[in-house]
């Protein structure tokens, strides 16, 4: 006897899914008395003859799922009720939960329960009422996982500001894919990807992007994931509701951005996501602007920094000079002096990168002329002047005209030199500063005393000055005229 | 600079942040002021020479966890298959 229908309400049944066959049913004669069993057989065959398939429309009540995974529930409407059940194998293909005070339709048997009697509807198949069966497990979804405050603000990261590794679950046959790798190929070309591909489709689409995120998850490196697939209907696009996905969002351990379908498409996914972004494009724009935006924020502040330390040892200088200018202040000890002391050093420093540039200069100046006069002008002459003994009395006229261009030759090279000149550098902004009668160019300070004169040379023009103070370049302390 | 160890981007650039703001308004001396340009040169370059270290890359994590280079294909704006 089949005890599918034991006391689905007051103790768990067996684990049975289908009734057992039928008893034979005896001939019925003109007046023949019934067992109560025969009855309720005859009953069963009846109605299961009668109600082999049937749709109820009818609201749920004391549902109770057993430990055998079967769910029973009473189907009611204003008046009647019946008692129901759907088995653990049916019950797993329905996307949404069961619940009391749900309006469905079931689609199912009737059979009955001979032990007790009772007739009951084994349903094959529930569905919500009114909303679709989706939509409906989208909304207890939502709501639970709200609950457990996987949505709230407080959880959401922001994006890094320069993404080194990008990681990226989506399939690799889809249009999202693409679309991503191209936005970043536009405008950020070094963008370092790593993909890791899922089916977004199908029965298995949401294990796999959940087993794809926890893999890319572990790549080093990897500081932001975009995951998400390109347009679809939303059975196409269901994976992205199911529960794994958004708990295994919820366990990337940097900022998630979701990309699914369209614009108009939400999913859970995007709910759980640090961020939402309307399509894989607009993702992959998501991970360059925050890119885009730090470039802007050091090369503002780089600029920041330059003006900000220029403008601040300016307005010292200036004011050292303005204090020293005056005798009064002059040699005042304390913090103008200090100051004073800080921009002589910083000018030394200055003056000493200008000095070793110039000996730098120099030197190769001096070479230069030293190699021009020994190699090439030296055996030029020399050549010319063997020449020029040799040939004397017998080619005057063609001696004088070698004589002539080696002339023209020297004239060249000493233009060459002239350029070389230390003065030539005058016009690029230095200055020669030499002793009051000109007879010595100045190169340490300590050659002339306060009081003295100077004169300085510019690229236009001469300065007659006076000394008012000499720094030491080894003891740096300023020796002011008294 | 007792510390001249740079944690990170945003350390670094936080770090600049602050010095140019201190820069920028704060009555320092001179040489502080040297100091914490100096710093800051650092810092910025720093931030440019990570910048720059960013690999041009495609990667495939295959199931056993292995990255491998990413076809070609995937770069045309057409689905391979």
């Amino acid at each position: 006897m089949s005890d599918l229908f034991d006391l689905p309400f007051e103790e768990e049944p067996e684990d049975v899914e289908e009734p057992a066959p039928t008893l034979p049913v005896p001939s019925l004669p003109s007046r023949r008395v019934l067992t109560v069993t025969e009855l309720t057989v005859r009953v069963r065959d009846l109605l299961e003859a009668e109600f082999f398939e049937v749709w109820v429309e009818g609201e749920l009540s004391n549902c109770r799922v057993w430990n055998t995974g079967h769910l029973y529930f009473t189907l009611k409407d204003g008046s009647s009720q019946i008692r129901s059940v759907i088995f653990r194998s049916a019950l797993r293909y329905l996307k949404f939960k069961p619940a009391d005070g749900l309006r469905v339709v079931a689609r199912g048997r009737v059979s009955v329960y001979e032990p007790k009697g009772e007739y009951q509807l084994v349903c094959e198949h529930l569905e919500p009422h009114g909303l679709g069966a989706l939509q409906l497990a989208f909304e207890q979804l939502k709501k639970r996982l709200q609950a457990e405050g996987l949505f709230d603000a407080a959880r959401k990261r922001p994006l890094p500001s320069f993404p080194r590794k990008i990681g990226i679950v989506t399939s690799l046959d889809g249009a999202a894919i693409r679309d991503i790798i191209k936005v970043l190929r536009r405008r950020y070309a070094n963008a370092h990807l790593v993909i890791c591909p899922a089916r977004v489709q199908g029965e298995d689409a949401a294990p796999e992007i959940a087993r794809a995120l926890r893999q890319i998850a572990r790549v080093p490196g990897v500081d932001v994931v975009i995951v998400g697939r390109g347009g679809g209907s939303i059975e196409d696009l269901w994976a992205f509701n199911e529960e794994v996905v958004a708990r295994a969002i919820a366990r990337v351990p940097v900022p998630v951005i979701s990309a699914v379908g369209h614009e108009t498409d939400v999913t859970i996914a995007d709910f759980v996501a640090d961020q939402r972004a309307p399509t894989p494009s607009a993702a992959a724009e998501l991970v360059v602007s925050a890119k885009d935006d730090f470039l802007a924020r050091i090369a503002r502040l780089h600029g920041r920094l330059h003006s900000a330390a220029h403008s601040r040892v300016q307005s010292l200088s200036r004011r050292v000079h303005v204090v020293t200018a005056r005798p009064a202040f002059a040699g005042v000890p304390g913090r103008v002096a200090m100051r004073g002391r800080h921009a002589a050093e910083l000018s030394h420093a200055l003056a000493r990168v200008m000095r070793a540039g110039l000996a730098a200069r120099e030197r190769r100046r001096q070479q230069i002329e030293r190699q021009l006069t020994t190699f090439d002008l030296g055996r030029r002459l020399a050549g010319i002047r063997t020449r020029l003994v040799g040939a004397e009395g017998r080619l005057t006229g063609a001696v004088r005209r070698r004589q002539h261009r080696a002339e023209a030759q020297l004239g060249s090279v000493a233009g060459r030199l002239d350029t070389l000149s230390p003065l030539a550098v005058l016009g690029r902004g230095y200055a020669v500063a030499w002793n009051a009668d000109r007879t010595r160019v100045l190169r340490d300070a300590a050659t002339v005393a306060p009081g003295d004169t100077v004169q300085v040379t510019l690229a236009s023009g001469e300065l007659e000055c006076e000394v008012r103070s000499t720094v030491d370049s080894t003891q740096r302390t300023p020796r002011t005229q008294r | 600079m007792p510390d001249t160890s740079i944690k990170d981007f945003e350390a670094a650039i936080g770090e600049l942040e602050a010095i140019v703001k201190k820069l920028e308004e704060g009555d320092l001396a001179l040489e502080q002021s040297l100091v914490l340009y100096e710093r800051g040169v650092q810092l910025s370059r720093f931030c440019h020479a990570r910048l720059e270290e960013a690999e041009r890359r495609i990667e495939i994590l295959n199931e056993r966890g292995e990255l491998r280079p990413a076809p070609d294909s995937l770069m045309t704006d057409e689905p391979g298959r």
